[in-house]
């Protein structure tokens, strides 16, 4: 049971409370890109959080070799990034075997895999020091954070689209990032950082 | 016939004043926003993203024409990870530079980031070598300026200092510290670029060696970047309806007058 309630707090940690997407910019510029496009939700989720799960494990795993362990934080990165790079090769390798329509999986693939959020997943686990369970479930999250991200923020572009209110200069990008802020601004809210003291 | 090769100048306008990389198309946000609370690490992010951004684009223009992009892709990484990686522990351990952990973290991280691999794709293997380095030092250029601008402001504003030195204000927004007040920045910032750029494009359609806008050569297998180059269009059509709109204004007052 206890395990149970960990696993649940670091899902819901990793998901409102550390928001990768809006409390850090992690994965923002995809997610920006892709919230006009609900319809590839459920595809990226799923991919994102594989590819979150399976480097973040593989990483973890790796961390524990004492050899590697004990290099600098640069070499630990680059390690880490090289296990991204060959997790991404062989999930292309694997979707151009696959039947052709499936290959339009492809086209998303660059974007699911190789993005700051997925490539960050190993270092939050390793600096939150999560048990391989912990990293699994925090893996999994990254993908329903950045979903979640998309849908808020695809959301609020449709809105600020149809409002005819607001002046020329600030349609488009100028509202669409005083947008994203104020959401930041309400994930913040889950941290209990206090802003006035 | 061969191909005109436009100026630094022309490229500069175009790829870092009005095709902004962070400002109009969105990309490259994750550093800029986490890693630009201070002017040093606004300085060491400018400086790290530019040298990847250069390297890369040179050695896909020269060498990667003919790798399939799957795997053009995943060597962008590697040659970020090459360049980022030794960076870091050069910086570790061989300054007396004390990065906190966020910016250690996210100087790696710059090897994933969308303004690489987009301006590799969209540029450095479709050109040639010289037009693919422009490109790079351009938007470098246009990038390291808003991250300069935005680190700036943040430390001033957000914590009373400047370059670590104390300015002793009368009070600070610390909200600015924090990654939303860097997206609230951002859109008065992109807010201020969107009311400049019409008199930025009719100051270059009337230079005289100008030379004429050559259409973006359409490549139908380009599905991996096809949402960033649609935002790219969207946010054209955006610049021209703010044209129109700032015409029928001026047009509107001169008919009152």
């Amino acid at each position: 049971m206890k395990m149970i309630s960990t696993l649940l707090i670091t899902v819901l940690y990793t998901v409102f409370v550390q928001n990768l997407v809006m409390s850090a910019g992690l994965g923002m510029s995809e997610a920006i890109r892709l919230a006009a496009k609900p319809e590839k939700f459920r595809s990226l989720a799923i991919m994102i959080s594989a590819f979150s799960v399976i480097t973040g494990t593989i990483c973890g795993a790796l961390s524990r070799i004492p050899a590697i362990a004990t290099l600098p934080f640069a070499g630990r990165a680059a390690v880490y990034g090289g296990v991204l790079a060959a997790v991404y090769l062989i999930a292309a390798l694997l979707l151009g075997l696959l039947k052709p329509q499936d290959r339009r999986l492809r086209g998303t693939l660059g974007i699911a895999a190789l993005n700051t959020l997925v490539y960050a997943v190993p270092f939050l686990n390793e600096f939150a020091a999560y048990s391989f369970a912990e990293s699994f479930f925090s893996g999994l999250a990254a993908g329903a954070a950045f979903v979640l991200a998309a849908a808020v923020i695809g959301r609020g572009a449709k809105l600020l689209a149809s409002n005819s209110n607001i002046p020329a200069i600030f349609r488009g990008s100028p509202a669409l990032f005083l947008y994203v802020g104020l959401v930041s601004l309400g994930f913040l809210g889950f941290s209990g950082t206090a802003l006035f003291q | 016939m061969k191909e005109q090769t436009p100026s630094f100048r022309d490229l500069y306008l175009k790829s870092a004043v009005l095709s902004n990389p962070v400002l109009v198309q969105m990309v490259g946000l994750c550093p800029a926003v986490a890693a630009t609370a201070s002017v040093r690490c606004a300085v060491l992010i400018s400086a790290a993203l530019s040298l990847d951004l250069i390297v890369t684009c040179v050695l896909a223009s020269v060498l990667m024409k003919r790798i399939p992009r799957a795997v053009r892709v995943a060597l962008y990484l590697g040659i970020g990870l090459a360049l980022l990686c030794p960076l870091l522990y050069f910086i570790e351990t061989r300054t007396l530079m004390n990065l906190g952990q966020g910016t250690k973290v996210y100087l790696p991280l710059l090897a994933v980031n969308a303004v690489t691999a987009l301006h590799c794709e969209k540029v450095a293997v479709k050109k040639p070598v010289r037009m693919a380095f422009l490109d790079a030092a351009a938007v470098s250029l246009g990038a390291s300026i808003i991250f300069l601008i935005v680190g700036t402001l943040r430390e001033v504003l957000g914590s009373g200092a400047f370059a670590g030195i104390d300015l002793d204000l009368p009070f600070t927004l610390k909200g600015l510290s924090l990654p939303f007040g860097c997206f609230i920045l951002f859109g008065f910032l992109a807010a201020g670029l969107q009311a400049i750029s019409p008199y930025l494009r009719q100051a270059q359609e009337e230079e005289p060696d100008a030379p004429a806008a050559q259409p973006q050569e359409a490549d139908p297998q380009d599905d991996l970047w096809s949402d960033i180059l649609e935002a790219e269009a969207a946010s054209s059509e955006r610049l021209a309806a703010l044209d129109e709109f700032t015409e029928r204004l001026i047009g509107g007052e001169e008919d009152a007058q």
